[in-house]
């Protein structure tokens, strides 16, 4: 039997999870509790969608930095938008949320695709001007729980189902759709395959006939689209929306890609991974806020450590296991 | 437009030394160019402080140019290291600092004052007090220490555990809150029955503020309060108390905006809370900047100066930085559920 070196990628990673759970489960009190599994799935259901963006443009060899704020202006025009129109259907909402987030994408796209601007630099650009459209735009008025529909407010409590009495959140489920949809395109679609063409050497890409201006502007249109949901998810979680919103999420969502296993050369990297690196972050990050061992002032810094561990481990095992393959083979 | 602020300066300290003990006076009709600074643009409190500030400049009749500008939430420290070294070569007259840049920004407001430009910092001082003229403080950092003490004691019912959700370890005003409410906690024998568990910080994002609160619940089962000096932190948690069905269990107090936190005051997750003006604030800072500018007050200890419809202040040594000066303004408002629908409009 012979294992593909993704699938052993991720098998490491996956088991990286499962012994950051177990040594967690050692270390705090119910920690394996369905009241832990809901605290973690919902708060990565808000990055998730931006990783998986961040993946597909790391995919193409490039990075969308400019995520962040596009987080924000999307959940703050969109709280507004429902703030004077109250009685938009929940799906037009999440609709015209992903939109907006792709037309801010397609700015990305255009000027990268083909103004031949570094994606760093068109996206360290936007992410500033994004920003500060909100500043003018917003005029220091805070968009709160009260201006926003019922529906809305109570979505992140709304549960889908449950397994073994363990709740899953629609939020979650939103989420993971996004990814699984995203991860079905690129493995299973002819067209969705030249993201990674593109990636992996753009000069042959060319040669072989795709238009990689073309691929390039898609993939940040996506990653703005996504940019979008994770906006319409933080709304409706955190509902008090600001200036401030979603900054910082550029970083989180490139550690849940990087840790996911995307390589950031571009041409490699798979959804599943994406999904469980946001999943190792969140639950990194969650656990070390709940751990009696160490203080406040530590918590960062051993999650840098930890993030790095992670990926070392996943290189390592990934390493191991491609040896142990073949010799099985 | 220097010669008529020589000019004004001379008139206003020939005044001052007529009437020794009596509050000194704002000459109208000066020229001085004000900038307001902010932490960063684009949240309620500090365009609240913008409005009181404009609101004394033209109740001053101040004749040079007013700005109101601030660097993008991302980008605040070092955008505001940039926009006071602008200021300084456009020889602005006083530059009024919300300082988020810790002592990161001394150097270049001692610059600042030597070129001539004042600092006045309002809502965050620099901590060292190097470069600063004064310091516009919006309450005494220690008397908020009792008040959060006190609002402790009356969700708590007068024992029980509660910890702290603050913004960011190095923000020098939650830090001197924080340090203030731990002295008050250990000197008064009436609050031996509440514990603080502990200290965690949201960094003034809602989704870390949502989090920490969550991983507070979790951690310390027996906790009545989470006390949040911050005005992102404590919508944050009120918002995480709600959704998780702890508002019974768990109540959220601290420092919060009415306009943002009516809701969460009225369904009883967030029962009390207390906040300034921030109007207040900017219209004092902008007078205390005028009357320095103008050199009608010197900016030295013991100066007493009358601010418009705020009444009398007295600049004095500031009791929490060694060597650094304030004006206190003073006093807080408690907003509970009689009041807080009306303050929120």
């Amino acid at each position: 039997m012979r294992l593909h070196p993704m699938t052993l990628r991720i098998l490491a990673l996956a088991l990286a999870l499962l012994a950051t759970v177990l040594f967690f489960s050692t270390q705090i009190d119910g920690y394996l509790s369905p009241r832990m599994f809901t605290r973690i799935t919902t708060s990565a259901a808000v990055i998730l969608p931006v990783a998986v963006g961040q993946a597909i443009v790391v995919i193409t060899r490039n990075i969308d930095l400019s995520i962040g704020s596009a987080v924000g202006v999307v959940a703050y025009l969109t709280g507004d938008l429902l703030g004077s129109h109250p009685d938009l259907h929940p799906l037009v909402v999440a609709l015209i949320a992903m939109g907006l987030g792709a037309g801010i994408g397609a700015i990305n796209g255009v000027l990268v695709a083909w103004g031949r601007v570094p994606s760093i630099i068109v996206t360290l650009g936007t992410l500033a001007l994004w920003r500060t459209f909100l500043v003018q735009y917003s005029d220091a008025r805070t968009i709160t729980t009260a201006s926003l529909p019922q529906w809305l407010v109570d979505l992140p409590q709304a549960n889908a189902f449950t397994l073994l009495g363990v709740d899953v959140r629609v939020t979650v489920v939103l989420a993971v759709l996004s990814a699984a949809a995203m991860g079905l395109c690129l493995g299973r679609l002819r067209a969705a395959r030249r993201f990674f063409a593109v990636g992996s050497n753009p000069d042959a890409a060319v040669m072989a006939g795709i238009n990689a201006g073309v691929v390039v502007f898609l993939a940040f249109v996506l990653s703005g689209a996504l940019a979008g949901l994770s906006g319409f998810l933080f709304l409706a979680k955190f509902g008090n929306i600001t200036v401030v919103a979603g900054m910082g999420f550029e970083l989180k969502a490139v550690a849940a890609v990087v840790v996911g296993g995307v390589s950031i050369l571009g041409g490699s990297g798979s959804m599943l991974g994406v999904v469980i690196g946001t999943v190792l972050v969140d639950t990194i990050d969650n656990s070390l806020t709940r751990w009696e061992l160490v203080s406040e002032f530590w918590r960062d810094a051993l999650l840098g450590f930890l993030i790095m561990a992670a990926v070392t481990v996943d290189t390592f095992m990934s390493r191991q296991l491609t040896r142990f393959a073949r010799k099985e083979g | 437009m220097k010669k008529i602020g020589i000019a004004l300066g001379l008139v206003a300290s020939l005044m001052g030394s007529a009437a020794l003990a009596e509050a000194v006076k704002a000459t109208p009709g000066g020229a001085v160019n004000m900038v307001l600074l902010p932490k960063f643009l684009g949240i309620l409190p500090f365009d609240q402080a913008d409005r009181g500030a404009q609101e004394a400049a033209k109740e001053l009749g101040n004749t040079g140019t007013y700005q109101y500008i601030g660097p993008t939430p991302e980008n605040s420290a070092a955008g505001q290291i940039e926009m006071l070294t602008t200021a300084t070569t456009q020889k602005q007259n006083v530059v009024m600092l919300s300082n988020n840049a810790g002592d990161q920004i001394a150097a270049v407001a001692e610059a600042a004052q030597a070129a001539g430009t004042k600092v006045v910092t309002w809502d965050s001082p620099i901590p060292s007090g190097k470069g600063e003229s004064v310091f516009v403080a919006q309450v005494d950092f220690g008397s908020i220490g009792t008040v959060m003490a006190d609002m402790v004691m009356d969700l708590t019912g007068g024992s029980g555990e509660f910890a702290i959700l603050s913004a960011s370890p190095d923000a020098a005003n939650q830090n001197a809150w924080i340090e203030a409410m731990k002295k008050v906690l250990a000197a008064d024998a009436k609050y031996k029955d509440l514990k603080l568990d502990d200290v965690v910080y949201g960094n003034d994002q809602s989704e870390e503020s949502y989090n920490k609160a969550l991983g507070l619940v979790d951690k310390y089962p027996n906790l009545k309060v989470i006390m949040a000096p911050t005005t992102v932190g404590i919508v944050a948690a009120a918002k995480a108390m709600q959704d998780e069905k702890l508002c019974d269990k768990v109540k959220v107090s601290g420092l919060g905006l009415p306009a943002e936190m009516v809701s969460y005051t009225m369904n009883g997750c967030a029962p009390e809370f207390a906040l300034w003006s921030f109007v207040d604030l900017g219209y004092l800072t902008a007078y205390t900047s005028y009357m320095l500018a103008t050199g009608a007050i010197k900016g030295e200890v013991g100066e007493t100066f009358h601010a418009g419809r705020m009444g009398d202040f007295t600049i004095e040594a500031d009791p929490g930085r060694a060597g650094a000066k304030r004006v206190l303004m003073g006093p807080f408002t408690v907003y509970t559920k009689d009041n807080v629908e009306a303050a929120a409009k």
